[in-house]
């Protein structure tokens, strides 16, 4: 057929901003479009500080990976791990211990196609192209790629990524079915926006977003908290992002930090 | 400045301009080489910058800030214009990458796109189902050419643009556009409905309709998705079908099933008259005239009666072979029935004959509405079969108390013969005791079957045309029996005795069947005694003479002391008459009467014997009366209850 029936589906659409390529953009990378950066814009005006609140998310899972690492882990499974950016888990994992292995989990395609390009060269990391608020979809797909041992703890990722989980996807189901999937002695490192901090800041970047095709939930440290049911949080528990185990002398502000993190055992 | 001072107070600066995605040490230490490989090639320095991913917004500045006290400008510049030239080409390759993977994310959309829509075309375009998306408004977006050829037009094409409800009948626009808004509203996923196209050329074609939605990207509805299958030849093969198991093909009127649908659902509303009607003597025109003959005279019996019933607004079927039913709501019984004979006794030529018919009609007059439309059926025929009794040209009316018992019997009757093929009667033998010495004379064969005694088990099968192949079977089974006995117990087995039912006793092949029966099996014919109903020889039947000169001991049963009876026992030789009747009591004035016909019956050296005699009290009557033997004292056992009697009769006593 020459030309496109009007009820097909539309496919890649560049045309509209993505979460990821958001990201990407706040963090000085160049993997994004107009309509990207348009939005980054608007964003940075509802929250001036928000490179720096990237910046500091972006260390955050760093640290968790490693943090992680010295506790014995050497698989994991990086959901809504997003366009492939600076000190992507793979990097950071495998520079600790070349055998670590890591299962990247997104939906979107350009994040996905990006993420083979990237990993085309290293048998150790996949991604597969699923909704990480499908458990069961992901965890199947995750087992088939032979990279992960669930009899082996997991140490499970979700960075920057809850915010996007609306209450009536059930949240608390989602984290439970991922964690009833993997050993005691597994992690699960979280972090998302919340209300907590600067919440007039918030509230701007809520309504920016709402019109995109990712909106957004931030949560209170009391809703994060039953997330980690099952898990027991590590010291010094649900934190802002810079104060969770920070390297040296932290000198950003906590409270314009944007985002809580924290990573729970299972116990 | 000491250059590790430098160094860190640069990485302190860059790490909140920027995320670089290694430890404080180890960035530390690229800084501190980086200053002092700047004087001699601020160009790779610049180039470590970018690749390390010290590239926010303010990264060159803070750069510049802290190392400008220590470094000439000339150098600066070097290194500002060769990072300004790193982080473009830093940002080619992104720009280049990201393209790549846009491109390959494209063609995997468009592949499984591709993949898709040419199964879809496969599908649209092979299918055997016509299949139409309609926009919401009803208008032909994109057909297939089955349904053109469905709705009568060349190809698919002809049908863009125009209204999928041009080809609906229009008595189903309005059901089926509230159809289409349900399923468009979101209440039901899809439906499925059978109704009636119009094609272009005007003919009605039957189809079956499945009807679902499509949604755009944002879940919007778009367009109605209209398979359509052509079920118009099955649907006039269905019809047709329908016709001939519903109708009778001789007559065309209603057959019997197609008629007790139509009582069933009168019959839930109004109260109906049921009217069966069986043609007097048919059979005498189809053997007399030829089955040509007869199928013309019902072809114009069935036209007549459905003039009738049309004005009648009654129902009319053929439910047998000459038999009709008719089923009016209640109306004047003796007027219907004048007008059936009426319409029936108007002399007929058929094939240069003329014939006038008449009926016999049964009768179910407003019955019960618990009734179930079998029961109606079924008393209707029980009412034709009671006014066939009576004659020609009758008719009667359903009496429900007279059914019940016939039924009883009937239906006694109609199971007898299944129960004698599946082997439910049985035989089994009463003892004949000896009123003098009390001892047992022989053993009487008899029918047990359900309960019922001998006599009304041959009495039943006298109705069902059964009891003389039940009579044979008795008569032969009991010989092999009676002979097995007298080859083990040889002078201690019982005496045969056999009653025959009526019928039998009249049997011209008794004689040959009793000599057979006995060739057959080895008995002697000492050792049986037949009894013959009495009836029989008051008939003047010769069974009981020829058997005697054949030298078989006979019998007369059902003797009651009547003046015929005793001429009888003058004529003919028998052994013994057997009679059933009440013990008589000394006390009863009748004692004296019995004493006297069993002194006469003895007078023509004839034995006199008892049936169902149960007491010792009734047998001590008879005794002190006369009466030779008894029947009924002990219950009558199966045969193999008697082989063990007579095994443990044989044993030596034990000493006492």
């Amino acid at each position: 057929m020459s030309e496109r029936m009007s009820w097909v589906p539309e496919g890649v659409d560049t045309g509209k901003p993505s979460a990821a390529r958001l990201y990407d953009y706040l963090l000085g990378g160049g993997h994004n479009f107009a309509a990207d950066r348009m939005l980054a814009e608007k964003f940075l005006q509802a929250q001036p500080n928000a490179r720096t609140i990237a910046r500091l998310n972006r260390a955050f899972l760093r640290r968790a990976v490693l943090f992680m690492m010295d506790n014995g882990i050497r698989q994991f499974l990086d959901l809504g791990s997003g366009i492939p950016t600076v000190g992507n888990v793979h990097e950071i994992a495998q520079k600790a211990d070349p055998e670590a292995h890591v299962v990247y989990v997104d939906f979107e395609e350009v994040a996905v196609a990006h993420s083979e390009l990237i990993l085309e060269q290293d048998p150790r990391a996949t991604i597969i192209q699923e909704d990480m608020t499908k458990p069961d979809a992901v965890l199947k797909a995750a087992g088939e790629s032979g990279l992960l041992d669930f009899t082996q703890p997991v140490g499970l990722l979700t960075v920057g990524v809850f915010h996007f989980v609306p209450p009536q996807a059930d949240p608390q189901s989602i984290v439970a079915a991922y964690r009833d999937a993997v050993p005691a002695g597994s992690y699960l490192a979280f972090s998302q926006f919340t209300q907590d901090l600067q919440p007039e800041e918030m509230a701007g970047v809520v309504e920016v977003m709402k019109k995109s095709q990712n909106p957004m939930f931030p949560r209170t440290k009391t809703e994060i908290e039953g997330l980690f049911h099952g898990f027991e949080l590590v010291e010094p528990g649900i934190v802002p992002s810079p104060l969770w185990h920070p390297e040296g002398t932290n000198t950003d502000d906590p409270d314009k930090a944007g985002i809580y993190a924290a990573v729970g055992r299972k116990a | 400045m000491e250059l590790p001072e430098l160094a860190a107070r640069w990485m302190n600066a860059l790490t909140a301009t920027a995320y670089i995605p290694l430890s404080h040490a180890e960035i530390e230490q690229v800084l501190l080489d980086s200053l002092v490989e700047l004087p001699e090639s601020p160009e790779s320095v610049a180039n470590r910058l970018v690749s390390l991913h010290a590239t926010g917004p303010d990264s060159l500045r803070a750069t510049i800030e802290v190392l400008s006290p220590t470094f000439e400008l000339p150098l600066l510049a070097r290194l500002s214009s060769a990072y300004a030239q790193a982080m473009r080409m830093d940002a080619f390759d992104q720009q280049e990458q990201i393209k790549v993977a846009i491109v390959r994310a494209k063609q995997r959309v468009e592949r499984t796109l591709k993949v898709s829509q040419a199964r879809f075309r496969e599908v649209f375009e092979s299918a055997a189902l016509g299949i139409v998306i309609t926009d919401l408004g009803g208008r032909c977006v994109e057909a297939n050419d089955t349904l053109a050829e469905i709705v009568g037009l060349e190809s698919g094409a002809d049908l863009n643009d125009r209204d999928l409800t041009d080809f609906y009948h229009p008595d189903d626009l309005a059901a089926l556009g509230a159809q289409y808004r349900k399923v468009r509203e979101g209440h039901l996923p899809r439906f499925r409905d059978q109704r009636k196209l119009i094609r272009a050329d005007g003919e009605p074609v039957w189809v079956y309709l499945a009807v679902s939605l499509l949604r755009d990207a944002d879940g919007e509805p778009t367009h109605h998705v209209t398979m359509v299958e052509d079920i118009s030849e099955l649907h006039l093969l269905q019809r047709s079908l329908d016709h001939q198991l519903l109708h009778d093909s001789l007559t065309g009127l209603s057959n019997r099933q197609h008629f007790v649908t139509q009582v069933e659902r009168r019959a839930a509303n109004d109260p109906i008259t049921l009217y069966h009607l069986g043609l007097d003597a048919f059979s005498v025109v189809n053997n007399g005239l030829g089955h040509e003959t007869g199928d013309k005279l019902l072809k114009i019996v069935a036209a007549r009666l459905g003039k009738l019933a049309g004005e009648k607004k009654a129902v009319l079927a053929r439910i047998g072979g000459d038999e009709f039913a008719m089923m009016t709501v209640s109306d004047n019984v003796t007027t219907t029935i004048e007008e059936i004979q009426e319409v029936l006794g108007e002399p007929t030529f058929v094939d240069d004959h003329g014939i006038a018919l008449s009926a016999s009609i049964g009768v179910v007059d407003r019955p019960p509405v618990f009734a179930t439309t079998a029961e109606l059926m079924r008393c209707a025929n029980a009412a034709l079969r009671q006014a066939k009794a009576r004659g020609k040209r009758q008719w009667a009316l359903h009496d429900p108390h007279d059914d019940a018992r016939r039924r009883g019997r009937y239906a006694l009757a109609a199971s007898m013969p299944g129960a004698w093929e599946h082997g439910e009667l049985e035989i089994v033998y009463a003892p004949v005791h000896d009123l003098e010495t009390r001892e047992v004379l022989g053993a009487v064969a008899r029918l047990h079957w359900d309960d019922l005694s001998h006599n009304d088990t041959m009495a039943l099968a006298d109705s069902t045309g059964l009891s003389l192949p039940i009579g044979r079977w008795l008569l032969r089974e009991a010989c092999a029996q009676a002979a097995r006995w007298v080859q083990e117990f040889g002078d201690r087995a019982p005496t045969l005795h056999i009653a025959l039912g009526a019928l039998q006793s009249r049997d011209e092949d008794l004689v040959a069947d009793v000599k057979r029966a006995l060739d057959e099996t080895g008995l002697p014919p000492e050792r049986l005694r037949i009894s013959l109903d009495i009836s029989s020889v008051l008939a003047g039947d010769d069974n009981a003479v020829v058997l005697h000169d054949s030298g078989i001991v006979t019998a007369l049963d059902g003797f009651h002391g009547g003046h015929d009876e005793l001429a009888v026992l003058t004529e003919v030789q028998v052994r013994s008459v057997i009679t059933r009747a009440p013990a008589p009591s000394p006390d009863s004035p009748l004692y004296q009467a019995m004493r006297d016909l069993i002194a006469t019956v003895h007078s023509f050296g004839v034995r006199f014997g008892v049936d169902e005699v149960h007491t010792l009290e009734d047998a001590e009557y008879w005794r002190s009366a006369g009466a030779d033997a008894v029947i009924g004292l002990l219950p009558a056992l199966s045969a193999d209850e008697v082989t063990e009697l007579l095994t443990a009769a044989s044993q030596p006593p034990e000493a006492s």
